[in-house]
């Protein structure tokens, strides 16, 4: 399976995770903590997960589990 | 430079603004404009006001952030280049009092931090509709982006996708940095001037 990179981002509504190249997020989070641990999945999946500080620069990149 | 094609840029040079204009400088380039910024060349023999003025005169656009207008703590003076050198683009530089024709139909963005705080600063832009960012850096995006479709501009990618491909934009940053041994303050303490560079 081909690995992508996930991207936890701030949006107005709440936090968005979102696989690089899809057009859509995945799904909409109140909150970044919650995004951040629904992200884990894909980082069990071999995917990195890279989470986005509110102004879209690079708080923490989560290399895949795999 | 193209003049049809130039964003005058006027905001704060602080720190804390620094995100902000990252982010607006991105937004500008992706949808095809050139921004021009005071940043873009440090030349200490070039007197400054001149540099400025040059800037205005070659950008049909200007956008200017007047968000430093107001002090956050006792003794803390309020920044005035901001509202000053929208005075130039407005008069001086160039749209109204300017005989050149081309100057007439400048396009301006007044954008603030907190809604209405320009019209109680400065009250001689009441009849200003003035934008705002409340200091988020995806409003900023929304806003610059409504603003060049309301100047005529045709533009086919969402608000939202253009936020999230500026994400991903500093990702792919960030890697390519941190494969050149930068380390994540290197990175965070990018200059402007430097980021301009990757755009």
């Amino acid at each position: 399976m081909s690995t992508v990179k996930v991207h936890i981002i701030k949006r107005v509504t709440g936090w968005a995770i979102k696989k690089e190249g899809n057009e859509k997020a995945s799904k909409i989070f109140k909150t970044k903590i919650e995004a951040i641990q629904n992200a884990e999945k894909f980082r069990m999946d071999g995917n990195d997960v890279i989470v986005h500080r509110s102004d879209g620069s690079i708080e923490n990149w989560k290399k895949s589990k795999k | 430079m193209e003049f049809d094609k130039s964003i005058f840029i006027n905001c704060p040079f602080d720190d804390e603004y620094k995100p902000l204009l990252k982010t607006l400088l991105f937004v500008i380039k992706k949808l095809g404009f050139i921004p021009r910024i005071s940043l873009e060349r440090n030349d200490s023999g070039e007197v400054r006001l001149n540099k400025i003025k040059e800037l205005i005169e070659s950008s049909k656009f200007g956008i200017h952030d007047l968000s430093r207008h107001k002090s956050k703590k006792s003794d803390e003076y309020f920044r005035l280049n901001m509202p000053f050198e929208l005075g130039l683009d407005l008069g001086l530089g160039c749209r109204d009092f300017n005989p050149d024709s081309k100057f007439r139909n400048k396009k301006i963005l007044i954008l603030e931090q907190e809604k209405y705080s320009t019209q109680k600063a400065l009250s001689d832009l009441s009849f200003a509709d003035c934008k705002c960012h409340n200091g988020q850096e995806e409003e900023l995006v929304y806003e610059v982006r409504t603003w060049i479709i309301e100047n005529g501009f045709k533009v086919k990618q969402s608000g939202s996708s253009l936020w999230d491909e500026y994400n991903i934009f500093n990702s792919k940053l960030f890697e390519q940095k941190i494969n050149e041994k930068f380390t994540q303050k290197d990175i965070d303490l990018m200059s402007v001037a430097e980021f301009l560079g990757y755009l």
